[in-house]
């Protein structure tokens, strides 16, 4: 079970002088801070199912960028909710011609998250 | 009813009963099938936005109605995405419309706390003159202003408008388009006279048990235990009865019990849980004699957003052991002796008069066809399902029988389209305050009302 996200962790950490005597809890909040300063540069937020399999090859960076840049491709539709994989179908099905090799690559990785990801956005 | 083909030699009611009694064997069933399965949903999953529906459906419609409007103002007009306007040219722009109102019910103004405002009453009509009209299409929107007449329209309708952008950044229409009937289908209809009986809002568990009459008076007509000899062979050629919707009345959907206290409302049963019996009850007694398909309406007990899904078999556990119960979908579409059917329950209709100018149901349905749309009006102030692949909604074929139920007052029209499109638009009255019910005629496409009033207080004077 990974750390709940907060809408706080889009805004940059300001680090602030505490007195003797803090209040209780505080503890809690030196561990997140760890995990935060971790992905402070990461501006969306993803919700990863679950930890990538390491017996797999990891996909090269080209082909993450590749499926970025069809995700915003504004011709195929929204991308939010719904796969990469049933986004192309529907693309398909509405005669758009979307681009072969996406698929081939999407069904190549099919077990890792980070490929066939349904963005979600924060809060839901 | 049907008096006119009662056979004129058959016996009246004042004759002494026939030796033997004579048996009139319903017409049997030919042709049927389901087409509603685009409306049968399986797993549900409202995790997705309803971008995609809209994506979806101006993606869907655009080729029509690029083809009308070239077939309108000719093959040579500029169409063009509202990204590529250049102020001043004449061009054709295709997208989804959206009807801006002030007096629109919006949950954020609900719970506004910094106004403390009181949320506005349910109005019969939410239209201002100062509504105003933006086209949208996949990236940009635009205000709309010129030969285009904002009352009628609602959000949510594919349009193509032509005209050209004005420097203040507003789009003049000269002229606009829907996407038209869809293409016809075929006709297999029978050659020999076979009737529907449509009726909606039998409105069961109300208060007053004055509709029960009537409502045993239509079982009594549908099963051929009404009339002389004449009316029962007649009665013999109804292969169908449609129930469009609200079964169940509007009283079984008291809300005061969840603001009680429990130890209060502890042993008090749902008012709808009775009204299901008698249901039950009255479709025993049709389905040992026609086949039925009941769908679902507004105060049902299924799901609220469209489409619909079929009741479920256990509350009607003595009529769905006979197979000619159906239990279908809102909207429902079927195949019925070649003629295709297709209809809601009325929610589209009614919230389209809510949100529009137009007063008249049957001019609705008709402009729903026109549209090319069943109800262009979900999901912005219609429940519907979030669906992403494709709306099922779109007319991608022109039923012969397109009807609505619910309605205040029986119409019907016969529309003739131009490429051969011949349809039967039906408004079905709310049986539980007009006691009438439709009966359709499969062999020539014509409708006619049955009123099955009993003799009230008022028939006296």
């Amino acid at each position: 079970m990974e750390q709940p996200r907060r809408i706080t962790d889009s805004f940059p950490r300001r680090l602030r002088r505490r007195g003797p005597g803090r209040p209780p809890g505080r503890l809690k909040d030196k561990k997140d801070k760890k995990d935060r300063d971790k992905d402070q540069d990461k501006v969306q937020v993803k919700v990863r199912d679950c930890a990538r399999s390491p017996s797999q090859p990891a996909p090269d960076p080209a082909l993450l960028e590749m499926l970025r840049r069809f995700d915003l491709c504004w011709e195929y539709g929204p991308c939010t909710g719904i796969t990469r994989l049933q986004r192309w179908e529907r693309a398909q099905e509405l005669g758009l011609s979307p681009p072969g090799p996406i698929r081939d690559a999407l069904l190549e990785h099919r077990d890792n998250p980070d490929v066939t990801y349904r963005w979600v956005g924060m809060g839901w | 009813m049907f008096s006119e083909q009662a056979a004129p030699t058959a016996q009246g009611l004042l004759a002494p009963p026939s030796a033997e009694p004579p048996t009139f064997p319903r017409v049997p069933v030919s042709g049927y099938s389901d087409c509603s399965q685009p409306f049968q949903l399986g797993e549900r999953s409202f995790s997705r936005q309803y971008a995609h529906i809209y994506a979806v459906r101006l993606t869907g419609m655009r080729p029509r109605l690029e083809r009308r409007a070239r077939s309108r103002w000719g093959n040579d007009i500029a169409l063009r995405k509202l990204s590529e306007l250049q102020a001043g040219e004449k061009c054709c722009v295709v997208g989804t419309l959206f009807k801006s109102m002030q007096l629109q019910p919006s949950i954020l103004q609900e719970i506004s706390e910094e106004h403390n405002l009181v949320p506005q009453p349910p109005l019969p009509k939410y239209i201002q003159p100062s509504d105003e009209l933006i086209l949208e299409d996949e990236l940009q929107r635009i205000k709309l202003e010129g030969a285009i007449d904002v009352q009628r329209l609602v959000t949510g309708t594919i349009l193509a408008v032509y005209g050209s952008e004005q420097d203040d950044g507003r789009f003049l229409v000269e002229d606009h388009c829907f996407a038209d009937l869809p293409p016809p289908l075929p006709w297999n209809g029978p050659s020999s006279d076979r009737f529907v009986l449509l009726a909606s809002g039998l409105g069961l568990g109300s208060v007053s048990g004055e509709a029960l009459l009537s409502t045993q008076l239509l079982v009594d007509v549908v099963t051929g235990q009404l009339g002389a000899e004449g009316e029962q062979s007649c009665a013999a050629h109804i292969t169908r009865v449609i129930l469009a919707g609200n079964l169940l009345s509007q009283n079984t959907q008291s809300r005061d019990t969840i603001n009680k206290a429990k130890y209060l409302t502890k042993k008090t049963q749902a008012a709808s849980v009775e009204a299901v019996k008698i249901l039950d009850e009255i479709l025993l007694q049709l389905c040992t004699s026609v086949p039925v398909d009941v769908m679902p309406g507004e105060f049902d007990p299924t799901n609220y957003t469209l489409p619909q899904q079929p009741l479920h078999c256990c509350m009607l556990p003595l009529a769905s052991a006979y197979a000619t119960l159906r239990l279908v979908t809102n909207p429902y579409q079927a195949n019925l002796d070649g003629v295709r059917f297709l209809g809601t329950s009325g929610q589209n209709i009614s919230d389209i008069f809510k949100y529009s100018s137009m007063d008249d149901y049957l001019e609705i349905l008709e402009w729903t066809l026109l549209a090319g749309h069943i109800s262009p009006t979900a999901p912005d102030t219609l429940g519907c399902y979030p669906f992403y692949k494709s709306d099922p909604f779109i007319l991608t074929e022109c039923p012969h029988v397109y009807f609505c139920g619910n309605a205040p007052h029986f119409q019907s029209k016969l529309l003739q389209g131009k490429e051969g499109q011949r349809v039967l638009l039906v408004t079905v009255p709310d049986f539980s305050a007009t006691q009438t019910a439709c009966l359709i005629n499969l062999r020539d496409l014509t409708c006619q009302p049955i009123t099955f009033s009993g003799f009230g207080a008022d028939s006296e004077d």
